[in-house]
C-alpha cells in the first residue's frame, strides 16, 4: 500500500498536510487513493498500452528497442477471429445481464413486499454466495452439470433422457454459471434502490385505485430504473471481462475476450497482441456502459430536480 | 369514565356517510385502538385530535383499508367495507408526507386515479385541469414534485384525490411539513375548499389550534379510545372528561367533595352535581376574576404575569399551587404586579366542570 510519507524535517507543511487530510478540505483526502490508483492501475496500464503500440525487440529478457507502430491494432481489427471472439463475449455478457435482470427483479420485488422473515432470508441467500470465491462456486457447477452430475443423473433416473446431456463445456454451461455467479450483483442494487422509496407511494397508488400489477408497472418499476441501470452496468462489466467461468465451464477451447487475452499473454507470450486485445476489451466495455448510462438517464429525467 | 364515544346523530338526521363501528386493533399485545365508534355526516369535517401515538393514523389506515381492524367495522354509505380492497374503496387519502409520485409531473400525478379507471385521455385532461384550477395550481402542470414548494406539493396531493371524487376524504396531518405562517393560511383555505366541494372528511392532527380551525366536530382520542366527539365550542366549554379538559385549552384542577348534590368551589360558592364522593373540579382561567384580597377566603400572590394578545395571563400562587387566570386587559387600573396579594373569585359557577376523581 502506498502511504503518504511525511518527512520528519518539514514539520510545517507536514503538519499542515495531516491537518488537511483529517479535516477533509479540498482534494487532499483523496490523495492516498489517487496515489494507490496511479501506482497500481494507471502506470501498469500505460506500460501495457505502450507495448501494444510499438514494435519491440527483446534480447535476453530485456527490451532493447521500442518504436511506435499501429500494426498490432490494425492486424487485430482485420482479424476475423477477433471479431468473432468479441461478438461472442458481447453476446454472452448481454444475455447474462438480461437473465440476471429477469431472475433478479422478482427477488428484489419479493424483498420489497415481503415480511420481515422474507426480507432476511432473501438477504442471506443473496449475500451468502458472495462469501465464497467465484472459483469455488464455478467448480460447484462442474459437479452439478457434469456428465454424471446432479442434473443428468436426475433426468436419467426419471427416464426423460437415455443419454447424458452434454452441458459441460458448452455455451450453456458458461451462461448458467455466469448468471448464477453475477445474480447477487444485480439483486443488491435493485433492493437498495427499491427500498429507498417511501412505501407510502405504493399505498398512495393503491388508494388511487391501482391494482397490484398496475402499481408494479406504474410506480415500482419506473422508480427502480436507476437500480436496473446500476445492476446492469455491474453485471455487464463483470461478465464481459470474466475469465474464470468461461475457462472452467467452457472447457479449454471456449474463447471469450478475457480468455483470449490470457492465451495471448501466457501461452503465445505475445504481449503486444494481449495489450491490443485488452484495449479493445476496455473500450468496447466503456461504450456499452455509456449506452446503459444514457438509457438510464433518459428514463429518469425526474431525478434531476429543480432544473426546469 | 363517561361514555361519550357514541354517535352524535339525532334519529331524524340523514344516514351518516361514514360509520366507524366499535373498531379495535392490536399490534401483537399492544392495543392501539379500543372500541372506537364515530359517525360522520354528509359534508362534515371531523378532526381526530390526540397526543402522539394515540392511534389517529391507525384509525385512518383502517378506514382507508391499508390495515384490517381486529373487530368492528367500517361502513361507507351503509356498505360494509370489510371485504372491499384498498383500491376499490371510495376513500381518498392525503398522506402526512404527501407521497407524491416523484417520477410523474403534476399533471401525471393528478391524473393517476383517472388513468387507473381507464378514462379516455381527453376526459382525463379536462378533469385534471379543473382540479388544478380548484387548488390554484395552474401553470405548474409540467413540474416534477421535487420542483415544487411544500405548499404546492400539498395542493397537488389534494388535487390528486379530488379528481376521483371520493365519498370520504382522509387527511393525516397535512400541514406538518409547512412552516407556521403558511400553515395558518392553508388551514383556512383548505377548510373553505372542502366545504365548497361538500366533502365528508376526517382530518388528523395533534395541534388543538388546527383542530379548532378546521373542524365541525372534534373527536379527542386518548390511548386508542375516543374520549369525546363534539363541536369545538362544546369540547372547550363542556369537556366530557378531565383528560379532554386538560388537553384542550388551559385549565385549573381542584380536588373537592360532592355532598348532597353539590360541590363547594374554592371561593366558597357551590355548584350542583349528580356525583357523590371525591371529585375533580375544573375551572377555566377566564372563569376566574381577580379582586382585592380583603374579605376573601381564596387568595394568593401573583407569581408571574404576561400579556397574551388582548388578555393578561396571571399565575397566582395559592398555598403552593399555581392557578392560572386570564383577564381582559382594557381595565388598565386593574393590572396586578408580581408579588401583589389578590383574592380570586369564580365568575360563573355553572361553567365549572366536575369529574369523578380521588383526592
Ligand atoms: N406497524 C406497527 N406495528 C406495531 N405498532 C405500531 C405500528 N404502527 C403503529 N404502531 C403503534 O401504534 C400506536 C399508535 O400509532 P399511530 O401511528 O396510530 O399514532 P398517531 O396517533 O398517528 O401518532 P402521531 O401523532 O405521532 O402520528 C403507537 O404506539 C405505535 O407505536
Ligand atoms: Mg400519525
Amino acid at each position: 500500500m502506498a502511504n503518504v510519507s511525511v518527512p520528519a524535517g518539514g514539520a510545517g507543511w507536514g503538519e499542515r498536510l495531516v491537518d488537511a487530510l483529517l479535516s477533509g478540505r479540498g482534494v487532499w483526502p483523496a490523495v492516498p487513493s489517487i496515489v494507490v490508483l496511479m501506482v497500481m492501475a494507471v502506470i501498469p496500464f500505460a506500460i501495457l498500452l505502450s507495448l501494444g503500440f510499438s514494435d519491440i525487440e527483446v534480447a535476453r529478457g530485456a527490451i532493447i528497442s521500442q518504436t511506435f507502430s499501429l500494426t498490432h491494432l490494425t492486424t487485430a481489427l482485420t482479424d476475423p477471429l477477433y471479431w468473432i471472439t468479441f461478438q461472442r463475449s458481447l453476446n454472452l455478457a448481454l444475455t447474462t445481464t438480461f437473465f440476471c435482470l429477469v431472475f433478479g427483479y422478482p427477488v428484489a420485488y419479493l424483498f420489497l413486499v415481503g415480511g420481515r422473515w422474507t426480507k432476511r432470508i432473501i438477504l442471506i441467500l443473496t449475500i451468502a454466495p458472495l462469501l465464497t470465491s467465484g472459483i469455488v462456486r464455478t467448480y460447484a457447477w462442474l459437479v452439478i452439470l457434469g456428465g454424471r452430475g446432479v442434473v443428468n443423473s436426475t433426468l436419467l433416473s426419471i427416464d426423460l433422457i437415455d443419454q447424458p446431456l452434454r452441458i459441460m463445456n458448452t455455451h450453456w454451461a458458461v451462461l448458467i454459471g455466469m448468471v448464477q455467479i453475477h445474480l447477487p450483483v444485480m439483486i443488491l442494487p435493485l433492493i437498495a434502490v427499491m427500498s429507498r422509496h417511501d412505501t407510502r407511494l405504493v399505498e398512495a397508488a393503491e388508494n388511487l385505485g391501482a391494482s397490484q400489477l398496475a402499481t408494479l408497472r406504474t410506480i415500482i418499476f419506473p422508480l427502480s430504473v436507476p437500480g436496473i441501470g446500476t445492476g446492469a452496468a455491474l453485471v455487464f462489466t463483470l461478465s464481459y471481462t470474466t475469465f474464470v467461468v468461461p475457462q472452467l465451464l467452457g472447457g479449454g477451447n471456449y474463447l471469450n475476450a478475457a480468455t483470449m487475452v490470457y492465451e495471448q499473454v501466457v501461452f503465445s507470450l505475445d504481449w503486444s497482441k494481449g495489450s491490443v486485445s485488452s484495449l479493445i476489451l476496455m473500450v468496447t466495455c466503456l461504450i456499452v456502459l455509456v449506452i446503459i448510462a444514457l438509457i438510464t438517464n433518459r428514463l429518469t429525467r425526474w431525478t434531476r430536480g429543480r432544473d426546469a | 369514565m363517561l361514555d361519550t364515544a357514541g354517535p352524535m346523530i339525532d334519529s331524524n338526521d340523514p344516514a351518516p356517510v361514514l360509520s366507524i363501528g366499535a373498531v379495535s386493533k392490536k399490534f401483537d399485545s399492544l392495543t392501539v385502538l379500543e372500541n372506537c365508534s364515530l359517525d360522520v355526516a354528509e359534508g362534515e369535517i371531523v378532526t381526530l385530535l390526540g397526543p402522539s401515538g394515540c392511534g389517529k393514523t391507525t384509525l385512518l389506515r383502517c378506514i382507508a383499508g391499508f390495515w384490517d381492524a381486529d373487530s368492528g367495522g367500517i361502513r361507507i354509505d351503509g356498505r360494509d367495507m370489510g371485504a372491499v380492497p384498498v383500491n376499490r374503496r371510495p376513500v381518498g387519502v392525503v398522506f402526512q408526507s404527501y407521497a407524491l409520485f416523484p417520477h410523474m409531473t403534476v399533471v401525471q400525478n393528478v391524473g393517476y386515479a383517472l388513468r387507473m379507471l381507464r378514462m379516455p385521455r381527453s376526459a382525463v385532461a379536462e378533469r385534471v385541469s379543473t382540479a388544478l384550477e380548484t387548488v390554484s395550481l395552474t401553470g405548474l402542470e409540467d413540474r416534477y414534485p421535487s420542483q415544487l414548494s411544500g405548499g404546492q406539493q400539498q395542493r397537488v396531493a389534494i388535487a390528486r384525490v379530488l379528481v376521483m371524487e371520493p365519498r370520504v376524504l382522509l387527511l393525516d396531518e397535512p400541514f406538518n411539513a409547512l412552516d407556521a405562517k403558511l400553515r395558518g393560511s392553508m388551514q383556512v383555505e383548505l377548510r373553505q375548499l372542502i366545504k365548497k366541494l361538500g366533502l365528508t372528511s376526517i382530518f388528523v392532527t395533534h395541534d388543538q389550534e388546527e383542530a379548532l380551525t378546521m373542524s365541525d366536530r372534534i373527536a379527542v382520542m386518548r390511548a386508542g379510545r375516543i374520549e369525546q366527539a363534539a363541536p369545538p365550542e362544546e369540547i372547550f366549554d363542556r369537556p366530557a372528561t378531565a383528560y379532554v379538559a386538560d388537553f384542550i385549552g388551559m385549565s385549573n384542577f381542584f380536588s373537592g367533595e360532592a355532598q348532597a348534590g353539590a360541590v363547594l368551589l374554592p371561593d366558597g360558592q357551590s355548584q350542583s352535581t349528580e356525583l357523590q364522593g371525591p371529585v375533580k373540579v375544573m375551572i377555566r382561567p377566564h372563569n376566574i376574576r381577580l379582586v382585592d384580597a380583603q374579605d376573601q377566603d381564596w387568595r394568593g400572590t401573583i407569581a408571574f404575569h404576561r400579556p397574551v394578545g388582548p388578555l393578561i395571563e396571571y399565575h397566582v400562587d395559592v398555598a403552593g399551587d399555581q392557578i392560572k387566570v386570564l383577564s381582559m386587559r382594557q381595565q388598565q387600573s386593574q393590572i396586578y404586579a408580581d408579588g401583589a396579594c389578590v383574592g380570586l373569585q369564580v365568575i360563573d359557577p355553572a361553567s365549572c366542570s366536575i369529574y369523578p376523581g380521588a383526592h
